[in-house]
């Protein structure tokens, strides 16, 4: 058990049944999965699946919904308001050393190409294209000073969403729900909802489980699609199955395996493969339900502006399609947390390419994230105004972030160039203080004004794991001889956004 | 309850220092305050300095009074300055309260230190891996001396093991086991009806020799080296050469290669073998792991992110030769010493070093001896008449002098602007043909000039080709003013009608008498793309009267630009590049005629006639080269020549990178030059330096470590083997980490075996992976039942970690979707060459998509074995994932093994399941006839290798005839029984 054991530096005697469960299911090689997925039922834990496992910490929020800006928003147009970049626009860029930026974007200074306006008590000042998240500034708590270890796509998405920069490594949600399991076995723990025009960089390696049990992995699910989940349904090879053959050929199959389980009665894993087929049953119904948009009301809709549904989109990016599938989004994110779902990420934007269909902006900051952002907004806004009139928003922490930010200086014009040394993150909340800013850039938005101590990836988790109730040196798994943990060695909760 | 505490406190003994303090310091002081450093000048293992030294704030202790002790204090703040055991110390790990409270409270009881105590770092090295491997004498009698060691230590826990298992049972293991696939109804009835007691024996050496054992092997050693046919990361382009070394494997598997050998090859195989194409083709191991395209084609080595990339694709070696053949997590020690193993940070660097030459790249090969040995020739004789022409031609030079430099460096330029990638400026594009856009030069100062050239460009984009975003009307001016607000004069307005023949011809504009140091052309009505517009001009030049181009190489400002790469940019406006110039009359042509010309005039008679023949002889070579068999390429760790950012090592003929030891691991940390060489752990027994010469070559340092990771002294490849081997037969190794043999992974289960077993694969079976097989499977630890019930057994060793009976194995998904191809009568068995794709490519010209949902799931070349799968990274094939395949992103010394809702919907709805179970039927069909009974009795015969009973027979024609015959046999492919063999 020692080797595999979740929690192995924590662990608190348990019911002997349930360990010894696991040890048969694999050795801790799917234990505790399984035991998230189908310890209820079959063993009566006396645990309540809603509370941690292991609460190190008591919980402030129960769930994350994540939206992840794929290809890296610019802070400086949306919420880092700098307005020396207004005084010194046009004029060429110094930043007082010598900088390695990623195309050598390096040209004048490049003002917010978007006006501010201050929002809420706060005062937030907001870039115009993101106004409508005005109304939620006094929620939301924002992080200026972020840092990235790598200035490349790749390896810096892979460090914000699993918290290292090689491939290989566990998605956030696959933590959160190995650490705290499922609050609704009838549903995936972690879901995904990807850009509607496919995958951000590294694709399934951003939300796959990695070392971790396979279901810790984020279920990709497509909102709108005919199928939303892979192999709900029969595949259309299978037009020989119908709902009458479907429903005796489960009960056949769970009367022949239990006949044979009958014979081999030590090995628990012949029951738990029923099981699963049974929980399998469930989710074919639960699933489709849980992203059926069509049972929100009319008020609902309008919320998220999803009560008009254009037929077609142009070619180019526009306003009209990013509001749209981003909102969509957010409302298949809000009703599957309603249902239980621990972890949802929303990407927004592709992976990199010609023309451009994500944050990338090197060549026109207004032409692509000029209708992104406004999409984001538009839904994020309605989700944050939504989980508030449910009394959810007090338990479901909602985090804003994408890899890196963008630089003050312009590239060819009107683009800019990635900024991995500053970028801006924000949070809301799930336990989080409202209306603060914690960490600030510099004069340009260049790098962390207190260069020394800036906000990193590992601080953006540690925190996260900290409101879900998981100190977040200890939730760990063992692989090729390190305890491996989101935060790999690093973090720090930021106590100052906690409320 | 009371007076239990108070007696509990009354009795509270003092602290024991040699017991409680002591063991402490060893563990989280000493690295660096002990007998091998002193920090500060403090120690801890010897009192006087303990209790009275140390520079800063001597005595840290002060017996009777933590309060006052700084230790205490150093222990005890995690924010202090002097915080101890430091974050970055090579222990990490601070002291928890109860330790810091137990040092305090030692401190104030006096600070106890008897004379005789004594405290001592325990010596890393001294741990079971790496002992020296012993050969055990066998315990007790038996054929099979495996037996004598497992049952010694099942009697020792008053255990014993169960029964054999039935031959029908034996059977369909061993056949899964060694060749990953059910044995046919047939071969189960010929097996169970044979009556030799030598039958067991003969049906594992015969499945031993089936090519279908290799493949199986392969698989789980692909697992191991993490093998995939992409890069990985972003823009995950596909591999469509790493297969010939999923191939080798195979193939080295199925000729039982020395196992010896087999690492060497992998390592090092060109320099140790030369000539074979087992020596090349094995070196795919080396390029097996993830590679970051990006960081690699688009950041060159200079820049800090391109740093970051090199030196993890050098972990990613470094972790995979050492984790593969040592079990060692050398990775572990790239930011700081190995923090539970002995591996110092420098010997993490060292072994970058050993494959500090090589990138992953394709790398082509003549895979026959003979047309290597004849290539080679061919190359050398190339190389010399190339070297003797070299001769002439230097001769020539400084003969001819000026006019040939001159006219060399007219047809350098002439070829670049031909086939040169610098095309030209380009404009933003425009949604309206009438959005105005401008370019202009900056001569630098004010000059006179006679004539504006415009040069067109070409570009295929919509078919444009020639003339490409000249536009439609377009004036040029002068001025003084680089905003062009004042003393503008307008030289010329023109459109497009002015383009010649062919449309890259030049645009000449007469200028009499213009004088200005900015000269703008301004495209007032743009060029037509598609459904667009743009301005796009190859080359600006403004002539003076001595025909000298003075806008060459000046500065280009304009309204705006797409600046793509080199493709499209300002500054190649004024670069001397151009269609044009590389096709004008008397361009290059008349240049090589002029060039020809003055060698003539040159030259001596013999000259010329060796310059002929050197020609003559010249293309002979190249003939008889281009005659040899075409030569294979494998996707291997090489030394790479290339262009761009990603230049490897080749142009500096493969010299190794230096390699510094990087604080904290960060490349803007770097440290002392360190020089290739082997774990310093097993030093002297085994030394870890190599003996290299200092011109040695590259592959020399990866010959030394292939060496190293050989030799008979070595303990721990021998003993990472035969575990490995012990793990896939069982489910479990005798080390259940077989990626671990440190203190983070676990400890043997039966070390006397794992020792023996590895003296004897090493010294009497020559490294014969066949004959471990062998000895294994006809074992009766092997071969007893795994459906025993023994409640003692059960009590005590529940993890069956003593194997008092077989574990029952949950298939693998190779193995798992192989039966089902199996069954159904589907499987394609042929062998080798490219992988199946069960996948459609989308946008593979940026950052592919790989669309599982779009292919054909009944596409017959998919049928293959799923060992033959085209492996993707960034997309991991979504059945095989939900079947716990291999994450080719990661080593992967053990599957997972997962149950799950999703699992069980893979199962039950996947395309390929249902595609299988539907040819299924239609097998089963054409083989028992239309009796739903005999159906059904046939359906579980072929899945399950035995008779069905009465109910499952009645169950299943009931069942049939309500759903159909697909329908059943969908069931049974569903079963627990199919996916769990005894």
């Amino acid at each position: 058990m020692r080797n595999d054991s979740p929690f192995h530096r924590m662990t608190a005697p348990r019911a002997l049944s349930r360990r010894d469960f696991l040890w048969q299911t694999g050795g801790g090689l799917g234990g505790v999965a399984l035991a998230s997925m189908l310890g209820r039922d079959a063993f009566a834990l006396a645990d309540d699946a809603l509370a941690p496992a292991m609460p190190a910490v008591a919980p402030k929020a129960k769930r994350v919904v994540q939206l992840f800006m794929s290809g890296a928003a610019s802070h400086l147009d949306l919420f880092d308001f700098k307005p020396d970049l207004i005084r010194y626009d046009g004029k060429p860029s110094d930043f007082g050393e010598k900088v390695e930026a990623f195309q050598d974007g390096l040209g004048p200074w490049l003002r917010p190409v978007w006006d501010f306006k201050p929002y809420g008590q706060c005062g937030k000042m907001l870039g115009e294209t993101v106004a409508e998240l005005g109304a939620h500034v006094d929620d939301i708590a924002f992080i200026h000073n972020v840092t990235s270890r790598s200035g490349v796509h790749s390896t810096a998405t892979m460090l914000a969403s699993t918290g290292f920069q090689l491939p290989g490594f566990p998605g956030a949600g696959c933590w959160v729900s190995y650490g705290l399991g499922s609050m609704n076995e009838n549903l995936p723990t972690f879901v995904v909802l990807p850009d509607h025009r496919g995958m951000p960089s590294n694709g399934v390696k951003n939300w796959d489980s990695a070392f971790l049990p396979n279901q810790h992995s984020g279920t990709v699910i497509y909102p709108g699609a005919e199928s939303p989940m892979a192999d709900l349904h029969p595949h259309a090879a299978g037009r020989f199955v119908r709902e009458a053959s479907e429903r005796d050929a489960q009960e056949l199959l769970a009367h022949l395996n239990r006949t044979h389980a009958e014979a081999r009665p030590d090995d628990a894993r012949l029951d738990a493969r029923i099981r699963s087929y049974e929980l399998a049953a469930r989710m074919q119904l639960s699933a489709p339900e849980a992203v059926d948009m069509k049972a929100e009301p009319e008020h609902v809709l309008r919320l998220y502006g999803l009560d008009r549904n254009p037929e077609t989109w142009d070619k180019d990016i526009n306003d009209t399609e990013e509001s749209y599938v981003f909102a969509q989004k957010c409302l298949t994110a809000r009703r599957l947390l309603e249902r239980g779902v621990r972890f949802v990420q929303v990407w927004s934007g592709n992976d990199n390419s010609f023309p451009r269909r994500n944050w990338d902006s090197h060549e026109d900051i207004r032409r692509d994230h000029g209708p992104l952002s406004r999409g984001m907004a538009r839904g994020a806004a309605a989700l944050i105004a939504d989980l508030k009139q449910r009394g959810m928003l007090e338990d479901t922490l909602v985090i804003w972030t994408t890899e890196f930010g963008r630089m003050p200086s312009s590239q060819s014009g009107k683009g800019r160039d990635h900024n991995p040394f500053v970028y801006t993150n924000w949070m809301c909340g799930g336990g989080i203080r409202g209306g603060v800013t914690h960490g600030e850039s510099d004069q340009w938005g260049y790098k962390p004004l207190d260069r020394r101590n800036p906000t990193t990836t590992y601080d953006i988790h540690a925190t996260m794991l900290h409101l879900l109730g998981i100190d977040h040196t200890k939730l760990t798994w063992r692989h090729n001889g390190a305890d491996r943990r989101l935060t790999d060695v690093h973090g720090h909760v930021i106590a100052p956004i906690v409320a | 309850m009371w007076p239990v505490l108070a007696l509990h406190l009354a009795l509270t003994p003092p602290v024991d220092f040699e017991r409680e303090i002591a063991p402490l310091f060893a563990a989280k002081c000493l690295a660096c305050h002990g007998p091998n450093k002193q920090r500060s000048g403090f120690r801890l293992d010897v009192r006087s300095i303990a209790l009275e030294g140390g520079e800063y704030s001597a005595p840290n202790i002060r017996p009777g009074d933590a309060d006052a002790s700084p230790l205490a204090h150093y222990i005890a703040d995690a924010d202090h300055d002097m915080a101890m055991p430091p974050k970055s110390g090579r222990t990490g790990a601070r002291m928890t309260a109860e330790e810091v409270a137990l040092i305090r409270r030692w401190i104030d009881e006096g600070a106890v230190w008897p004379d005789s105590a004594s405290v001592a770092v325990a010596d890393q090295r001294d741990w079971w891996s790496l002992e020296p491997i012993a050969r055990p004498e066998v315990p007790g009698g038996g054929s099979n001396p495996i037996d004598g060691f497992v049952r010694a230590r099942l009697q020792a826990a008053g255990l014993a093991m169960a029964p054999e298992a039935d031959a029908r049972t034996l059977c369909r293991r061993v056949y899964f086991d060694l060749t990953g696939l059910p044995p046919t109804p047939e071969e189960v009835d010929a097996f169970v009806a044979d009556e030799d007691p030598a039958k067991y024996a003969r049906l594992v050496d015969r499945l031993l020799a089936s090519p279908r054992y290799g493949e199986r092997w392969a698989r789980h050693w692909l697992d191991v080296v993490h093998y995939a046919d992409t890069h990985g990361y972003d823009k995950d382009k596909p591999r469509e050469h790493a297969w010939p070394y999923r191939d080798y494997v195979i193939r080295a598997l199925n000729a039982d290669t020395p196992y010896p050998r087999f690492v060497q090859e992998q390592i090092a195989g060109d320099a140790l073998f030369p000539g074979t194409r087992d020596g090349v083709e094995a070196l795919g191991f080396i390029a097996a792991g993830p590679w970051d395209f990006i960081g690699h084609e688009e950041v060159p080595e200079e820049k800090i992110d391109g740093q970051f990339a090199r030196h993890f694709d050098r972990d990613d070696m470094v972790g995979n030769a050492l984790g593969t053949f040592a079990s060692t997590t050398v990775q572990c020690a790239q930011c700081h010493d190995h923090k539970f193993d002995p591996i110092p940070q420098e010997d993490y660097y060292a072994l970058q070093s050993v494959f500090a030459a090589v990138d992953r790249a394709d790398k082509r090969f003549d895979p026959a001896p003979e047309v290597a040995a004849e290539r080679s020739a061919l190359g050398d004789l190339r190389t010399r008449l190339v070297e003797e022409r070299r001769a002439l031609d230097a001769a020539f030079a400084a003969a001819a002098g000026a006019e040939l430099a001159g006219i060399d460096a007219g047809i350098a330029r002439a070829e670049r602007s031909g086939a040169a990638p610098e095309f030209g400026y380009h404009s933003e594009i425009a949604m309206d043909a009438a959005a105005a856009k401008w370019v202009q030069v900056d001569l630098g100062a004010s000059h006179a000039f006679n004539t504006v050239v415009l040069l067109p460009c070409r570009d295929d984009y919509n078919g444009i080709g020639d003339g490409f975003g000249f536009p439609m009307e377009f004036r040029v001016e002068s001025s003084d003013d680089a905003e062009f607000t004042r003393d503008v004069v307008t030289l010329a307005r023109g459109t497009d009608a002015m383009l010649g023949t062919p449309r890259t011809a030049p645009v000449a504009i007469d200028t009499p008498g213009a004088m200005a140091r900015f000269v703008r052309v301004t495209a007032t009505t743009l060029a037509p793309r598609s459904g667009d517009f743009i301005f796009a001009l190859a080359e600006l030049q403004v002539i003076d009267a001595a025909a000298r181009n003075l806008a060459e190489g000046q500065p280009v400002a304009s309204l705006d630009s797409i600046e793509m790469g080199e493709r499209w940019r300002r500054t190649n406006l004024t670069d001397g590049i151009a269609p044009a110039l590389a096709a004008a009359p008397g361009g290059i042509d008349g240049l090589r005629a002029r060039r020809d010309e003055l060698r003539r005039r040159t030259e001596t008679e013999s000259t010329a006639q060796r310059r002929g023949e050197i020609e003559r002889e010249l293309a002979q070579a190249e003939s008889a080269i281009a005659a040899l068999p075409p030569q294979q390429t494998v996707y291997a760790g090489t030394v790479h020549t290339g262009a761009g950012a990603f230049r490897g090592t080749g142009a500096n003929g493969g010299r190794p990178r230096e390699i510094r030891v990087l604080a904290r691991g960060q490349v803007t940390a770097p440290g002392a030059v360190v020089q290739p060489a082997a774990l310093s752990v097993l030093d002297p027994l085994l030394p870890s330096r190599f003996e290299l010469a200092a011109d040695a070559p590259e592959s020399a340092r990866r010959t030394a470590l292939a060496q190293w990771l050989t030799d008979p002294r070595n303990p721990l490849p021998w003993r990472s083997i035969v575990n490995r081997v012990w793990h896939y037969h069982f489910g479990r190794g005798i080390v259940d980490t077989p990626n671990d043999f440190g203190r983070m992974g676990g400890a043997p289960s039966h070390p006397e075996l794992l020792d023996w077993l590895a003296a004897t694969f090493r010294d009497d079976m020559g490294g014969s992976l066949k004959s471990l097989h062998r000895l294994i499977v006809t074992s009766a630890a092997y071969r007893q039942r795994a459906d025993h019930a023994d409640p003692v057994a059960e009590s005590q060793d529940r993890d069956n970690r003593l194997l008092w009976r077989a574990n029952a194995r949950k298939l693998e998904a190779e193995a798992l979707r192989d039966a089902v191809l199996a069954v159904s009568g589907s499987l394609d068995l042929s062998m080798g060459g490219p992988g199946y794709r069960d996948f459609v490519i989308e946008q593979p010209e940026h950052s592919p998509h790989y669309r599982y949902d779009l292919a054909d799931p009944g596409d017959a070349s998919t049928f293959r074995r799923s060992v033959y799968r085209f492996i993707v990274r960034s997309q991991m094939q979504p059945f095989m994932t939900a079947l716990d395949c291999a994450d080719p992103s990661q080593r992967v010394d053990r599957r997972n093994q997962s149950l799950s809702p999703n699992q069980a919907l893979a199962y039950l709805n996947n395309g390929f399941m249902l595609t299988q179970a539907a040819r299924f039927a239609e097998r089963v069909r054409r083989e028992a006839g239309d009796d739903a009974g005999a159906q059904a009795a046939h359906a579980l015969r072929l899945a399950l290798g035995r008779a069905a009973t009465d109910d499952e027979r009645v169950r299943l024609v009931d069942f049939t005839r309500t759903h159909g015959l697909e329908n059943t046999c969908r069931v049974i492919l569903n079963l627990n029984e199919f996916t769990f063999v005894d």
